[in-house]
Order: structure tokens, then C-alpha cells, then sequence
């Protein structure tokens, strides 16, 4: 009976045709790139639709053109203003940067995970068995990986088209498709980026950091050629800039595709040149086996968590200083353009700031995002320690699950206050030398001011990891992307304030351009911490699960 | 008067609609080695996880030497060790690292046993976790427990991965804990560990207790062993009383028989016997007789023997 399955088995891998890896990879990739190439598409079509009703007349359209044409705080987030006294002038500016990034990041993810979390698995082991090589099975995942691109392609075009033949939108078939080529460019560049980041290093989270790196680079660049300043050349210096100057909807400008093909091809290409001169499972950068004991850190759970995330959390606060720095040294030119019209410097008078802190103000709305990502992922490597199986090692010795869990949330809360700080001071510091006139006090407390959202999500986070573990990370994240969503469009088309209401990044106060309101904060924390006690009992009265 | 290192109360757990654990009632004596066997399923592992407090109870409830196994986990768990059959430990530290984290974190620790056991057990201390194969991670997760000396030893599986060499040093390791006074709860499905090794058995089937006892009691209640050889040709035995699981090989023939061997011997009496031969069956036997020949391809029962 044994000797019987096992030829069965046999006979099973000779059937398997060599693609497997191809099928395997296409299916996974496919089948999220549609979903998210609908989320693209009635995202873009959402904004063109409501900006046509909410800005019905010419007169509305000046006044938007008015308040955002030189706004370089916001051009700085999302790209400049151009032609937004149009429906699409008005969708490529709202759209384009924002769904480009997401592409970018989903192809991060999904490169990384099809490349190297694959591999880690132990997956590919199986599947190539020796029957194919490693360069070819490069290729047929990043052939799998290609397909998934068109097929994001295929659905954000057929949505974008469709919306542009409403009456109220009008925009053309070919400008629509170029629209959505614009958007999978960002998704095409990182997919391939993200290939190579895995035969570069040796685990998926290695890898996926190199990637987001060079995308939080090639925004960092992209900020400054947008801030107004006479840096704008530099944005033929970033894939993210390419994009924008695709100018899809507006001034269309096709050579810009090729540098994006160009990146593509050579990713790509390294890629498969570099799988084929490495070991399954190994990677290109050197990984140490064997190093000196290191002990210091290892007295404990929250040691030995600090331990786990040290480089990244000095990468954070790398990046986090970085723009600090980035944003606190354009303030005052920026500050400068942003009230240059004699409306907006009247409404920046009144609330008594300067044109620079106006600028900082949403300079500081970035920096508040990138905590809230801080936190979520401080929630979702605690859930990793449990659904690894890791987390048991602990527990089964003589420390309590409220002292483990409460460590690491107070641990997370610590991070997140000690990264508001770090972004107040680097962008003050950023500031003062280019003698912006932004005061330290105001920036250290316009740094604390955006804490209050990410402990927020702190505490939803705890709450769903201690009663539904396995919605953790899907929950955070999402709640952090509508969050992100909400805030991004909300401002500017006319939204229903119930929903703006639920996005924190709202309810927070805009500091240095606004005043701070702490009693907003206060309730912000107090449901963070409430959620957070929730999560503690309930984490109590469950199973350890895994995955 | 000792308590018991481990005992249960109609301990129960329901996963959604299925019974993973059924009214278990179960002792470990304080000094005692017992072994819990099972195919895959069995609800081996619940049972342990329910007593390290990492699942909650459906009904019923455990004792680890007389604290409850969920609310007084602190104090329970300073007096145990846990090996898992899978040692996801963290990559990257190093194996050494690992050692000091978890002597810490326990907070009781035998240094000189600790380096006793890395020798013993032939362990790279400066290798990252990651680098190790699955039998060194193993390895590593026994020292990490034995080096605390516990007073109860929580085993699943604990020797899948590891090399027969190994294995020995593992099971005088467990002889040694015996010795000492430690008590020792071992899960496994090779059954010559866990004949070598237990001083009680318990058979686990779909979430309940099937048979409990030691050896001696165990092969009481099983049947006997009987090889027979034929002159001509072997006879339909399959119809007599007592006798299961025929199997027949050119002239000779296998059987077990449960209670009186009468019935077989008269009617062997009846043709050419060349040779006849009866044992105890070994453990293995035992177990096939508990679950049937069909679920001996899930275990290593195959080369336990």
C-alpha cells in the first residue's frame, strides 16, 4: 500500500508540466491585479465623477485653481496642479501620484512575495526538484508577473474608459488607456525592482525593504522637484517623476515611457542573470551563518523585540530624519509660492503663521502617515511572532500573555512617540538652516501632534489582535489605507464629513499651520488605550493561533 | 502529600464542530516518565497545548503539580520545560543567543548543565538559527529545555529530525531526568522510543483515551503473536474464534490471537504443524491492533521496530 502511493506520487511530478511555476505564480498574481486594477478604476472614476458635480461651474473651478493652482504643500504630496479648473486636469492630479505609488507598492509585495517568499517557503524546492533551472524559473515568475501587470492594466483601463464616456467626464478612450499606463508604470518599475531586491537578499522582509527604499527615495526626490523650488529637473532624476511627466489627461508626453521601459527591461534582465549564478534559497548579498553572541538586548521579550526590528526601525528613523531634513529646508520657498496670491496670505495672517509653517503643515501630514505605518507594523510583526509559531517559546516559560502583549504595545507607543519626535526635530532642524522663522517649540509640539492617529491605530490594532488574530494585519492596513484615502481626496471634493470624520489624519489639526487641538488628541489616545486593554483581555481568553 | 505533575478533568476542546479532545481524564505521577501515543490527529498535541495554557479549554480543565493549567500559568510554567516537533526558533540569532535568551527569559538555569549539553549534544553555538538543519534546530530546542532541569518535561515529538546517535543522547538525557526525580511527558508516534522510554503508556484515538497503562498491563490486554509453519497447504484459519489479521506467505502464516489460544491450537492439530512459534507483540503490534493496519503508513512505524 505505501510502495503504491508512492509511485502514484511518481508518476504525479513526471505529469507536471515544466511552467508549473508559471501557473502557479500567473494564478496568484492575476487574480490580484484584477482586484486591485477595480479598486484603481473606481477610485479615478469616484474622483472625476464627484469633482464634475461638486465643481459644476467656471467660477467654483477658479476658486479650486485659486487655492491649489501654487499650492507647493500639496503639489509636494501629490504632484503640481495643472489644468484643475478641468475634469481631467482635476483626475490626473488627484489620481495619478497617489494610485502610481500603490501600484508601485503592490508590486513590491507581490515581487517579493512570488521571487522570495516563495523560495523561503521551501515551495520552489518542491516545485523545480532539480528539473529546471533557476534562471528559467526566474523568467517564468517574472513572465507570471508580467501578466498580472496587464492584467491590472486591462481592468483599470476598462474602468477608466468606461468612466470617461460619461457625459459629465468626457474623456477619451486612448486618453483614459494612457491614464491607466501611466498608473501600472509605477506597479511595472517595482515589480521588476522588487524581482531583484530578492536575488539580492536573503529573506522576503530584506528584500521588500531594499524596494521600498528606492520608492521612498524616488518620492523624496519627486517632493523636491514639486516643491516649487528651481530643483524641477530633478524629476526626470525618479521613476515616480517619469510618471508625472507621462502627464497623462493633460499634456500627454509618451517619451517619458522610455525610461520607465528602460528601468523595466534592465531589472528584469539582472534579475534572471543573477538567479542563475546563485543557490536556491541563497542570495547574492552575503549573509553571515555564524557570528559573536550579541547578549545585551536578550534579557527578555521586549529585548529580544527590539533586537528582531533594530534595522528597521533604524531605517524609519533614517527616513523619517531624511525628510525631516528634506521638508524643513524647502519650507520657505515653498512657504514663499504657497502665499504669493493675496487671499491666501490674508487667511495665513489671520491664523497667524508664516508662510513657511503653513507649508510644514502638510509637510507633517506625510510624517503622520508614515507613523501610522510605523504602527501597523509594529502590530503585524507581533501577530508574526504567534503565527510562526515563535511567539509559544515565550509563553510556555514563566511570562504572562498581559505582560507580553502589554510590553510590546508599550514598546509600539514608545517608537511611535519617539518617531513624532524625531520628525518635529529634523524638519525644525531643516528649517532653521535655511532661516525659515519656524520657532523649535512650535515644531517639537507639531511633532507630538502627530502621535495622537498612530496610537490610535495602535490600539485598534491590539484590540482585533487580541480577538480575531487572523484579521490583524488586514484590518490595520485597511484601516490605515481608508484612513489615507479619505484624507488624500476627501479635502478638496465636497465628501460627506461623516466620512471624513472617520479618518484620524482629519481629525487631526494641521500643525504648525493650525493650532493644536489637544482635547482631540486626549480622545484619540483614550480610545487607543481602551482599545488596547480590550486587546489584552481578549488576547487572554483565546487560542495561540497560527496561520 | 506530592501532588501529581500533571492531571486532568474532563479536559475538552472543540476546534468549530470538531472534537479535538473528548472528557480526558489522565495523571502523570511526580517522578514519572509517561508516553501519549496517537497517529496524526489523535488530539496529542491538543492535549499539550491545553496544559501549557497556549489553548483555552472547552470544558473540563488541567493541573500541572496541582496549579490550574490556565490561570496560574506563571507559577506552573516556572516548574516545566516544552520541546515542540517543530522548532521555529528565531533565525537570526544565533543558536547560543537562542540559549541565553530563553535560560533568561525562564529565569532558572544550569549553566554548566547547559554547556554539558551543548558538548553532549554536539551543538554549533555560534551558527544563526538559520543556518541550522531542521535535526540541529531540534537539538537546540532540547538543550534550551533540558537546561533548566524542570521538574516536568513537556516533549511532542521531540526527536523527528534527529540522527539514531543523537537520538541515544537524547533518550539517556530522559533516563538521566528519570534519575533525578523529574517527571517526563512524551508524545510520539515512533513506539520504540516510547517503549524504551515510558514507565506508563496512554493511547490517544480521535480525542479520547483508548488504553492506559504500563507495558506489562498493556500487553495483557492485547492479543498474541503466532507464526506458524505448514507442511502442505495453510489452512482458512480466518474463521476461528479469537483469530484476527491473517496473513499468509507461501507455506507459512501469521496471526493474532485474542484470549484462549484453544481454539487455534485444536484446529492447527488438525494438519502437518512443521513450525509453530508465539510472542508478545511488540509495541508496534499494539498499536495496529488499537488502529487498524490502515494508518501505519502515516507513522514511522515502518522502520521503529
Amino acid at each position: 500500500m505505501l510502495a503504491d502511493t508512492r509511485t502514484d506520487a511518481a508518476r504525479h511530478v513526471s505529469t507536471w508540466p515544466s511552467t508549473v511555476i508559471l501557473q502557479v505564480t500567473s494564478r496568484k498574481t492575476v487574480r490580484s491585479a484584477v482586484g486591485w486594477g477595480v479598486v484603481f478604476g473606481l477610485y479615478t472614476a469616484t474622483q472625476a465623477l464627484a469633482y464634475a458635480s461638486s465643481y459644476a461651474t467656471p467660477a467654483a473651478r477658479r476658486l479650486l485653481v485659486q487655492e491649489f493652482g501654487a499650492n507647493t504643500g500639496i503639489s509636494a504630496l501629490v504632484g503640481p496642479a495643472i489644468q484643475i479648473d478641468t475634469v481631467p486636469g482635476f483626475t490626473a492630479w488627484k489620481c495619478l501620484t497617489v494610485l502610481a505609488i500603490t501600484a508601485a507598492v503592490w508590486g513590491i509585495l507581490t515581487s517579493t512575495r512570488m521571487m522570495r517568499g516563495e523560495e523561503d517557503a521551501g515551495r520552489w524546492e518542491l516545485l523545480l526538484a532539480g528539473r529546471t533551472t533557476r534562471r528559467r524559473s526566474a523568467a517564468e515568475a517574472l513572465l507570471a508577473m508580467a501578466m498580472g501587470l496587464v492584467a491590472l492594466l486591462v481592468t483599470t483601463g476598462i474602468i477608466t474608459i468606461a468612466m470617461g464616456r460619461s457625459s459629465k467626464v468626457g474623456i477619451g478612450a486612448g486618453a483614459a488607456l494612457f491614464f491607466a499606463l501611466a498608473v501600472v508604470a509605477g506597479a511595472c518599475m517595482f515589480t521588476a525592482i522588487g524581482a531583484l531586491a530578492s536575488q539580492l537578499s536573503s529573506t522576503r522582509r530584506q528584500a521588500a525593504g531594499y524596494a521600498s527604499a528606492l520608492l521612498g527615495v524616488s518620492y523624496a526626490l519627486r517632493m523636491v522637484a514639486d516643491s516649487g523650488t528651481d530643483l524641477a529637473w530633478l524629476r526626470w532624476a525618479t521613476p515616480l517623476g517619469w510618471i508625472e511627466e507621462l502627464q497623462p489627461l493633460t499634456r500627454p508626453n509618451p517619451l517619458a515611457l522610455v525610461p520607465i521601459a528602460l528601468l523595466t527591461a534592465a531589472a528584469a534582465a539582472y534579475t534572471v542573470y543573477l538567479a542563475g549564478r546563485r543557490d536556491l534559497g541563497a542570495s547574492v548579498f552575503p549573509d553571515r551563518s555564524s557570528t559573536a553572541p550579541h547578549l545585551r538586548l536578550l534579557s527578555g521579550s521586549v529585548g529580544l523585540a527590539f533586537r528582531l526590528m533594530r534595522s528597521m526601525l533604524i531605517a524609519w528613523a533614517a527616513s523619517i530624519i531624511a525628510y525631516g531634513l528634506l521638508l524643513g529646508s524647502i519650507a520657505k520657498s515653498g512657504g514663499k509660492i504657497m502665499t504669493s496670491t493675496p487671499s491666501m496670505r490674508l487667511v495665513f495672517a489671520r491664523l497667524g503663521v508664516t508662510g513657511a509653517e503653513a507649508y510644514l503643515g502638510f509637510a507633517l501630514l506625510i510624517m503622520a502617515m508614515a507613523l501610522n505605518f510605523v504602527a501597523a507594523g509594529q502590530i503585524s510583526a507581533t501577530r508574526a511572532e504567534e503565527s510562526i509559531g515563535r511567539l509559544e517559546y515565550l509563553l510556555v516559560r514563566p511570562l504572562s500573555r498581559t505582560r507580553w502583549l502589554a510590553s510590546r504595545i508599550v514598546m509600539a507607543a514608545g517608537i511611535v512617540v519617539l518617531a513624532g519626535l524625531l520628525a518635529g526635530l529634523s524638519t525644525w532642524l531643516g528649517a532653521a538652516g535655511e532661516h525659515a522663522g519656524v520657532s523649535f517649540s512650535s515644531m517639537v509640539e507639531a511633532g507630538l501632534n502627530i502621535v495622537p492617529p498612530a496610537l490610535l491605530l495602535l490600539g485598534i490594532g491590539a484590540l482585533v489582535y487580541g480577538a480575531l488574530p487572523r484579521l490583524v494585519t488586514f484590518a490595520t492596513y485597511g484601516v490605515l489605507v481608508w484612513s489615507l484615502l479619505v484624507e488624500l481626496t476627501g479635502g478638496i471634493v465636497n465628501v460627506n464629513h461623516w466620512i471624513l470624520d472617520t479618518s484620524a489624519f482629519h481629525q487631526m489639526a494641521a500643525a504648525p499651520s493650525a493650532p493644536i487641538d489637544w482635547t482631540t488628541n486626549a480622545i484619540m489616545t483614550a480610545i487607543g488605550v481602551a482599545g488596547a486593554l480590550a486587546g489584552l483581555v481578549a488576547f487572554n481568553l483565546r487560542d495561540l493561533k497560527g496561520e | 502529600m506530592a501532588r501529581p505533575a500533571v492531571r486532568t478533568f474532563a479536559l475538552s476542546k472543540q476546534f468549530g464542530a470538531t472534537e479535538a479532545l473528548r472528557d480526558l481524564d489522565f495523571e502523570v505521577g511526580e517522578g514519572e516518565v509517561v508516553g501519549v501515543l496517537g497517529p496524526n490527529g489523535a488530539g496529542k498535541t491538543t492535549l499539550i497545548r491545553l496544559l501549557l495554557g497556549l489553548l483555552i479549554p472547552s470544558s473540563g480543565r488541567g493541573e500541572i503539580f496541582g496549579l490550574d493549567c490556565q490561570h496560574e500559568t506563571v507559577e506552573a510554567h516556572r516548574r516545566i520545560a516544552y520541546v515542540a516537533g517543530e522548532a521555529n526558533l528565531w533565525p537570526t540569532l544565533t543558536a547560543g543567543e537562542t540559549l541565553h535568551l530563553l535560560g533568561r527569559v525562564q529565569g532558572r538555569l544550569d549553566l554548566a548543565y547547559r554547556d554539558e549539553l551543548v558538548d553532549r549534544f554536539e551543538l554549533d553555538t555560534s551558527k544563526k538559527v538559520r543556518a541550522l538543519s531542521k535535526g540541529n534546530r531540534q537539538k537546540l530546542a532540547l538543550v534550551a529545555a533540558l537546561m533548566t532541569r524542570p521538574d516536568l518535561l513537556i516533549l511532542d515529538e521531540p526527536t523527528s529530525g534527529l540522527d539514531p546517535l543523537m537520538e541515544r543522547a537524547f533518550r539517556s538525557c530522559i533516563d538521566e531526568a528519570r534519575g533525578r526525580g523529574q517527571s517526563v511527558l512524551l508524545s510520539s508516534h515512533i513506539l520504540s522510543e516510547v517503549e524504551v522510554l515510558c514507565d506508563r503508556i496512554g493511547i490517544l484515538r480521535e480525542g479520547v483515551l483508548v488504553e492506559m497503562g504500563t507495558l506489562a498491563e498493556m500487553r495483557h490486554l492485547s492479543a498474541l503473536s503466532v507464526e506458524a509453519t505448514f507442511d502442505g497447504a495453510v489452512p482458512d484459519l480466518s474463521q476461528v474464534p479469537g483469530v484476527s489479521m491473517v496473513s499468509v506467505q507461501g507455506s507459512s502464516m501469521t496471526c493474532q490471537v485474542q484470549g484462549s489460544v484453544g481454539p487455534l491450537l485444536k484446529a492447527l492439530a488438525d494438519v502437518g504443524v512443521r513450525e509453530l512459534l508465539s510472542r508478545e507483540p511488540s509495541l508496534e503490534e499494539l498499536f495496529l491492533s488499537h488502529y487498524g493496519a490502515g494508518l501505519t503508513a502515516q507513522g514511522d512505524s515502518g522502520n521503529a521496530g
